[in-house]
């Protein structure tokens, strides 16, 4: 059996669905960022005039930077949590099923839904956290109101939301042998231990999917973020400024190259990241 | 293995340069598919779906086959469908459209140009319009929209609470400026007791980006852009007592809190719960409708009054409007043009209000509950107004809302506006100077 | 196998608690959504905040179905969803497979080339793609939305590789010595392995079809063929007007497969029998 050809074979499916569907489309939107176009007219071809434009644009940078603060602190915050909530939840106890189909509950919701909801949550005078905040006579922050708190009322939201990488943990951990666990509960290891020892290193595939999909989730975000904004502009994230400036300022050419500048970052990112993986990835 | 990629590969783009290049002579193009079959885009959807319609079931009756109207709901996204359906070339006959976006889908030459059949109608000769209102259909020198609705703002105000407060009501149809406003209002700002005995802070009016800041502007005199289409007037000195006029307004306490606004969800709900004495809000709004749904010991009579005068002596009342548009495709063809008639027969019986001159009382058919407010609404559409929109409007307004508006919100009093718009304002000249 | 040691009654009480009060937390949007579905539309936006509908009122799910035939639109999508399901699921494992246990030439460029097609944001290929579509004559129809489903999807198949590179090499070395076919090992031997990472991927197949909004609205046109998305759409017109309580009641509806779905795939998550000695 030629090993060779059998795994392409395989993978020919996807490569199939890759050149019908996505191929061309691909080539059209590297076309279009060296064009001018409004979407509704026709695209207007002016060689590297739109990235020279993104170098000099005061909101390339601003938006770009909110969106690295946000990655930085949201990309960990929430691997941490669902792997948490994902071994809290790792067990047998009675009930444990509805447990976990709540604590996903927050990534089956559109995130139209989120925004609306969390606008409500983050109310400055009335909203649940404030509320809450109130009762140990803490006066909350003004949230999205306050240029300084809209970062940490996306990352509030983002760990609200983290447990939509719920499901992949549990599978990993479902996997763990019991032996492991039970050999070192001989040697006297504790919870922590055997968390640390042995559940975190057996995980790792399962942190490193989660780490390139958050990462990529991070730098995209948009649709809360594009009905909340944020005091101070502190609410135009990247795919923010991108849309706005393809849908409502009819600047599709520019916003394409955008988008491919965003590319890049990200394929650079996964790379790097990609590199480090046989240094702490378990196989 | 590798050639195999490459060959499939090579297939494949002919196929797909193939089948984009055969884009002409495709039927979808056609006015009307070729059969005067007219797609009309909307954005109603639910309930206003229900009714637009029943408008256009009427009127496929009555054209008794000459033409059939289909509607093409878009309940989200509007812009976003119509724009991908113009550039694939599937640009619906009709559809409507917000004023703002007018001048720019004229500019690149995605709409019809309607002016003669303006012109040559009798029904709905531009001279029949209210002026501010067919203002913006109107982009160098033509008309591209036929608009089937004139909604200007006018104050709505809570009669029992100007009792409590001793405050006399303002006149129906009289002027009253904008310093008398803002004294009202403040007589208005006092602290209430409600059922449970706590306190609460009733205010004289909410502004919370809505009116928006054109309204204030125009209160000082200026505007953002002149008529020319070409000058920016944002920092002139009228436009910046105007802006100075909403800062007043902000710091005087006489208006919620931005941050506190969206507690009761939306501005409306602050008068319809009588925290608020007074709201601007366009003649179409339902407040009688709400209200009277209300329990009983929740009502309230509400008076109305024109917007204020500014500084230029002149009242102004923003107008939200809204147009009917035609595909290019449709220039020539005398049938599409009687359908665009015959829709907008209908949508002038069934909004609130007509944008002809003339037609107020027909506002009482529509809704009864209206009929205390004709006389504010009759002088609210004489002094309805459009801002003047250009192509790079969007831009403009973005920064406008984002920077200037949002900004003296968030921290009135301390916020440097003036030089905000004046940034803007060298920000807006230079998009145009880029013009080409 | 040996179950995992049975916590102690305190460690169970704790946890029990802990993961209540974090229940709170994740649950308290939704609640927030009943509770407004409940209200009447003078209740909704009050000072303070009622957590309790001062009364319990079902106006805003007769409403809802006024204004839109949620059940049918549920039902588009649901059908939607299953036409999409078992394509996008069986042939993402497909490709999975093929990354995770071959080795060819061409894998790792192809590899990158699958990672880099999530991270091109899709608002840009949008347009050219129903441009496509368009020309090919697929108006108003759902086929544009279905059909690249059968050919995999690369956050599944991504997922899916990573979780078939952790089954040990032994596994099909022995099955090849017996002479079996690649595609019976991977059906006889792989998928049954994967019940539980299978199943999440169909619950992320059909949570996306459910969510989509832009996607179903560029390429439908009829309200005959909307889906739920549309449907919820339809509560908030362009003046920015929102009809919260119904569209709180429909939304609440419209969450209730996908719940009763979370609750039946759990069974797949419970500790299993393990092949012990074959993984780690």
């Amino acid at each position: 059996m030629n090993r060779q050809r059998t795994g392409f074979y395989f993978v020919l499916p996807w490569l199939i669905g890759f050149v019908l569907f996505t191929l061309f489309p691909l080539i059209a939107a590297l076309y279009i960022s060296f064009t001018e176009w409004s979407i509704i007219g026709n695209p207007v071809f002016i060689g590297a005039g739109n990235f020279v434009k993104i170098f000099k644009d005061p909101m390339f940078y601003e938006s770009l930077w909110i969106t690295v603060k946000y990655a930085i602190f949201a990309v960990p915050l929430t691997i941490a949590t669902a792997f948490t909530v994902a071994v809290l939840l790792n067990n047998n106890l009675r009930l444990v099923g509805v447990f976990r189909t709540i604590y996903y509950m927050p990534a089956i919701v559109s995130g139209v839904a989120v925004a609306i909801v969390f606008k409500w949550v983050l109310d400055p005078n009335y909203g649940v956290i404030n509320s809450f905040l109130a009762i140990f006579g803490i006066r909350g922050p003004n949230w999205l109101y306050d240029p300084n708190w809209v970062l940490p009322s996306y990352l509030v939201m983002a760990v609200w939301g983290a447990s939509g990488g719920l499901l992949t943990y549990l599978v990993g951990l479902k996997d763990i042998p019991r032996e492991l666990y039970e050999s070192a509960e001989i040697d006297g290891a504790g919870t922590l231990r055997k968390i640390r020892h042995i559940t975190i290193p057996m995980i790792t595939p399962v942190i490193f999917y989660n780490l390139i999909m958050g990462l990529i989730a991070a730098f995209r975000k948009f649709t809360d973020a594009y009905i909340l904004g944020g005091a101070g502009n502190q609410g135009t994230f990247y795919m923010v400024y991108l849309y706005d400036q393809a849908f409502s300022f009819y600047k599709m050419g520019y916003a394409t190259a955008l988008a491919w500048i965003l590319f890049v970052i990200i394929l650079t990112l996964t790379i790097i990241i990609n590199v480090t993986r046989k240094y702490w990835v378990h196989t | 293995m590798a050639r195999f990629i490459k060959s499939a590969f090579l297939v494949h783009v002919v196929a797909v340069v193939f089948l984009l290049s055969a884009c002409s002579g495709n039927v979808n193009t056609a006015c009307g598919g070729g059969k005067n079959h007219f797609i009309f885009a909307t954005w109603a959807a639910g309930d206003e779906l229900k009714e637009f319609n029943e408008i256009v079931r009427q009127v496929n009756e009555n054209a008794g086959g000459e033409y059939t109207i289909e509607t093409l709901s878009i309940p989200s996204d509007y812009y976003i469908k119509i724009s991908t359906l113009i550039s694939s070339k599937n640009t619906p006959d009709f559809f409507w459209m917000t004023q703002e976006l007018i001048s720019k889908y004229a500019e690149l030459g995605a709409i019809a140009d309607l002016t003669d059949f303006l012109n040559n109608s009798e029904k709905y000769n531009p001279e029949r319009f209210y002026e501010g209102v067919i203002a913006s259909a109107f982009h160098e020198g033509k008309y591209y929209g036929v608009p089937w609705i004139a909604n200007p703002v006018m104050v709505y105000y809570n009669k029992n609470l100007f009792d409590e407060a001793g405050v006399p009501y303002p006149d129906p149809a009289d002027d009253w400026t904008w310093d008398e406003f803002i004294e009202i209002a403040k007589k208005l700002t006092v602290v209430k007791k409600d059922a449970n005995n706590n306190d609460y802070q009733q205010y004289g009016i909410v502004i919370d980006g809505w009116p928006n800041i054109e309204t204030f502007i125009w209160a000082g005199g200026g505007d953002i852009i002149a008529d020319n289409g070409t000058d920016i007037l944002l920092d002139t000195e009228e436009s910046l007592k105007g802006l100075d006029i909403l800062n007043e307004i902000l710091v005087s306490g006489i208006t919620p809190s931005f941050s506190e606004v969206s507690s009761l969800g939306s501005n409306n709900v602050w008068f319809e719960k009588q925290r608020v004495a007074m709201f601007m809000g366009g003649i179409q709004d339902n407040f009688e409708r709400k209200i009277a749904k209300l329990p009983e010991d929740q009502q309230f009579e509400i008076g109305y009054a024109p917007m204020p005068v500014g500084l230029d002596g002149s009242a102004h009342a923003f107008d939200w409007t809204a147009s009917t548009v035609m595909d290019v495709a449709c220039s020539n063809n005398p049938v599409a043009l009687k359908a665009l008639e015959a829709m907008t027969d209908g949508f002038l019986k069934w909004k609130i209000a007509s944008p002809l001159k003339g037609q107020v009382s027909e506002i009482t058919n529509i809704d009864p509950l209206k009929a205390p407010a004709l006389p504010t609404i009759e002088e609210s559409l004489r002094i309805a107004r459009s801002a003047n929109y250009i192509p790079e409007w969007n831009e403009i307004n973005n920064r406008l809302w984002v920077e200037l508006y949002s900004g003296m919100l968030n921290n009135p009093g301390e916020f440097d506006y003036r030089s905000k718009a004046k940034e803007i304002a060298e920000y807006a000249r230079e998009l145009i100077a880029q013009r080409k | 196998m040996g179950k995992k040691q049975a916590p102690g009654r305190i460690q169970s009480f704790a946890l029990y608690a802990v993961l209540t009060l974090g229940s709170v937390a994740m649950l308290m949007p939704f609640f927030w959504m009943i509770s407004t579905a409940l209200k009447t539309e003078s209740d909704i936006f009050t000072i303070p905040i009622k957590w309790i509908p001062q009364k319990i009122v079902f106006d805003n799910f007769t409403r809802a179905f006024e204004v839109v035939p949620i059940l049918k639109y549920m039902f588009n999508t649901f059908v939607m969803a299953v036409l999409k399901i078992g394509g996008e699921v069986f042939v993402s494992a497909l490709v999975a497979y093929g990354f995770a246990r071959y080795q060819f030439k061409s894998k790792n460029v192809l590899f990158m080339i699958l990672l880099a097609t999530m991270m091109l944001p899709y608002e840009v290929t949008m347009i050219p793609t129903f441009i496509i579509w368009s020309n090919l004559g697929f108006s108003d129809s759902y086929v544009p939305l279905v059909l690249p489903a059968y050919f995999g999807s690369a956050t599944f198949i991504f997922f899916l590789r990573m979780y078939f590179e952790t089954f040990p090499r032994e596994l099909e070395e022995s099955a090849v010595i017996d002479g079996a076919r690649p595609i019976h090992i991977f059906v006889r031997i792989f998928i049954p392995l994967s019940k539980a990472a299978l199943m999440t991927i169909a619950l992320w197949s059909f949570m996306g079809t459910w969510n989509d909004l832009l996607g179903q609205l560029i390429y439908i046109n009829s309200p005959s063929k909307y889906t739920i998305q549309l449907g919820l759409a339809s509560f908030s017109n362009m003046t920015g007007e929102t009809l919260w309580g119904p569209l709180m009641a429909a939304s609440f509806v419209a969450l209730l497969p996908i719940i009763f779905l979370l609750l039946f795939a759990q069974r797949y998550f419970t500790e299993g029998i393990k092949m012990t000695g074959i993984k780690g």
